[in-house]
């Protein structure tokens, strides 16, 4: 290194030469900073702390009260990045509803709830829920630590107490996380809670005041549960039930950054899954379905959603969604369908693809979410259940490859209109059991 | 007034300006609030500047910005630096958390540019209000409802780069929401129906968790129609409870 006097060696200064190295050259030099993220990325470090052991220690010395998964949730073990054990529940199961998929992309829930009732799992979908509020967090900064724990106690405290209104017992229901920004949000938030007795303090006031309190203590849950680790655990159950054949469909996977980058101790990793090298949700589930799980090469590559970005600095979003997303899954993998698991992914990869044609990006590729390819390979309808035209993308082209009708489906989804207008419309379970408490609850009724 | 402190140290911009330099008071005020956040020792523990961090990070492949050099201001304490990268640089950021996931050292660039966003808010940051305006919708939602996203906001007029297909029949959005099978999705203005009582508890949160204050600062018209909307559901709400005391 030459040494300049009065010059701090910053790399980019006078100082600095060019190596002149051959493409090939340097392309070596720099693959150790490709862009992965598997296992070895991941655990290549000082060993983490499982918060779950404060979390256990905080419960023995009768500080915090926890949200036990019990034998009637009917757990299934999992292993996580570090191979620790995460018990998923199965039944007996709360929804922790997702903002943008409700509001937007509707049979991403209705799917998953549409599976649970041909497994003949019980739940409970109810009014007495917030969003996580991390979107706006994320995109804006309004909120903070302390408002963020305050809203995942709240309504982690709404699961457990929720059966009461069907005259069971506290703890029936286990809280299930519908979206990958809520489960990544809450399970960080959980860790400080677990690690902070000042925050815990300050949280606690607030939380006595809303009546949230159990036994004068905080209450956190056993396990922070993403659905996508309910379908994992699910995957042969719901492969007994397929009845579409989807073996000649060529699927990508794009994994969502807040579920296996954000508390990446906490994903599940399976060996049989990509050599458990990459987590293991989703492209578990596609396998098991029949279908052919192709790889690309930006498959760790967020999906340019942003928060903020798709809002308000949309160029970013779709430029990023499109070049490092829809292309390569298009021309380098040949894929027929695109498939994730999280909120705003779906959103931004379904939604950008039209506009890409203004810059002459003509790729297009249906984009559905797990749920959504799971139960139409089970038989769903595609617009009463699955409800797909909500999605911008060519889903057509990939019910087609299923050998679905789809222009007879859509057609008698218009006519079920009718019957809608009609106040005819079915659902996926009885709407009374909805409202729990406030305006419009009614009495507990035995079960 | 710091006797050692060079100009440079003690006012950020371009001496020659006319506009006016800020005080080194104000940049340490603003430092001292990024560093009392209870996350910051833990998401930041060292940094060799190897960038590997902005190697793959989206936003860097599309704007001037870098987390390495987020991190690199933050653990050098370049008060001067980190108060410039507040104005834009951090608003670039697409929250993905790539660069905590590759990090060795474990440093979290998301959650410290989270930190250092909330302090451009604490301090009223001109370029935090400009940079959140068209968030508004957003936050109006989410602080009034619970809800930070509804299907009334997903228009053709608002998103028209999403094409002409918001949905695939042409049916009006209310007898389309009324077709989802699921009860609390029948809703407009609500990404699902959100019991009242849920709203209050929300607002007794956001009071006492400083969010309001926050929203105050940003945007005070903001914050005047959204604390309208939570008086009068609070009114709603006792109202109904004193029904539910007379039917008792």
């Amino acid at each position: 290194m030459n040494d300049i006097e009065g010059t701090r060696f910053t790399g980019h200064g006078p100082e600095w030469k060019d190596a002149k190295l051959s493409a090939r050259d340097a392309r070596a030099a720099t693959a150790w900073v490709e862009a992965k993220v598997d296992r070895a990325a991941l655990t290549g470090k000082d060993r983490v702390e499982d918060v779950r052991d404060r979390m256990r220690e905080l419960e023995r010395d009768g500080e915090i009260v926890v949200h036990r998964i019990r034998d009637e949730h009917a757990p299934v073990e999992a292993k996580t990045l570090y191979g620790w054990t995460k018990r998923i529940p199965t039944a007996q199961l709360w929804h922790h509803k997702s903002c943008g998929q409700c509001g937007n992309i509707p049979g991403y829930p209705t799917s998953l709830l549409w599976l649970m009732n041909q497994l003949g799992t019980v739940y409970l979908d109810e009014t007495d829920q917030t969003s996580c509020t991390a979107w706006n967090y994320h995109g804006s900064g309004i909120g903070n630590l302390e408002s963020l724990a305050c809203v995942f106690l709240r309504n982690f405290h709404q699961a457990y107490v929720s059966a009461r209104a069907q005259g069971l017992p506290d703890g029936y229901y286990f809280p299930l996380v519908h979206c990958g920004t809520s489960f990544g949000n809450y399970k960080e938030v959980r860790a400080y809670l677990l690690r902070s007795a000042e925050l815990r303090e300050k949280v606690k006031k607030v939380l006595a005041k809303l009546g949230r309190l159990v036994d004068g203590k905080l209450l956190i849950p056993e396990e922070v549960v993403h659905y996508s680790e309910w379908l994992h655990v699910m995957r042969s159950r719901i492969r007994a039930i397929q009845t579409i054949d989807v073996g000649k469909l060529r699927a990508v996977i794009h994994p969502a950054c807040h579920v296996y980058k954000m508390v990446p101790e906490d994903a599940i990793y399976d060996d049989e899954v990509l050599d458990g090298n990459r987590v293991a949700v989703s492209t578990g589930l596609v396998q098991a379905l029949g279908a052919q799980v192709i790889d690309y090469s930006t498959w760790y590559d967020c999906c340019g959603f942003g928060f903020r970005h798709i809002i308000s600095e949309r160029e970013f979003t779709r430029s990023f969604a499109m070049d490092r997303k829809v292309k390569v899954a298009v021309e380098e993998a040949h894929a027929d369908v695109m498939i994730g698991h999280d909120t705003g992914c779906i959103t931004t990869l379904d939604k950008n693809q039209w506009i890409g044609k203004a810059a002459g990006k003509h790729a297009e590729i249906p984009i559905v979410a797990d749920c959504q390819f799971a139960a139409l390979a089970c038989g769903a309808h595609p617009y009463k259940i699955a409800q797909l035209h909500w999605h911008a993308s060519p889903v057509e082209k990939l019910l087609a490859q299923m050998g679905i009708d789809w222009q007879r489906a859509k057609a008698e989804f218009e006519s079920y209109l009718e019957a809608v207008r009609n106040g005819r419309g079915e659902h996926l379970y009885d709407p009374r059991r909805a409202i729990t408490s406030g305006p419009g609850a009614r009495k507990p009724v035995m079960a | 007034m710091h006797a050692t402190a060079s100009r440079k140290q003690q006012h950020i911009g371009d001496p020659l300006s006319p506009q006016p330099v800020l005080d080194r008071a104000r940049l340490e005020a603003i430092f001292n609030d990024i560093q009392a956040d209870a996350r910051y020792d833990h998401e930041l523990n060292g940094c060799l500047n190897c960038g590997i961090c902005t190697a793959t990070c989206p936003a860097a492949q599309y704007y001037d910005f870098s987390p390495r050099e987020i991190v690199q201001l933050l653990w050098t304490e370049n008060l001067e630096g980190i108060y410039d990268a507040m104005q834009e640089k951090i608003w670039a950021c697409a929250q993905c958390y790539t660069c905590a996931a590759r990090c060795p050292f474990r440093n979290s660039p998301g959650s410290l540019i989270m930190i250092m966003r909330e302090v451009a808010i604490k301090h009223g940051l001109q370029s935090a209000k400009d940079v959140l305006r068209p968030f508004s919708r957003v936050m109006l939602k989410l602080i009034s409802t619970g809800n930070q996203l509804s299907p009334d906001m997903i228009t053709a007029d608002h998103f028209a780069d999403w094409g002409p297909n918001i949905s695939k029949i042409d049916a009006p959005l209310k007898l389309l929401r009324q077709a989802i099978p699921m009860p609390t999705l029948n809703t407009m203005q609500t990404a699902w129906e959100v019991n009242l009582k849920t709203s209050i508890e929300l607002y007794t949160i956001w009071e006492m968790t400083g969010v309001l204050k926050q929203l105050e600062i940003i945007d005070e018209n903001l914050f005047d129609v959204i604390t309208d909307i939570m008086d009068e559901k609070r009114e709603d709400y006792e109202d109904w409870r004193e029904s539910q005391d007379g039917n008792e």
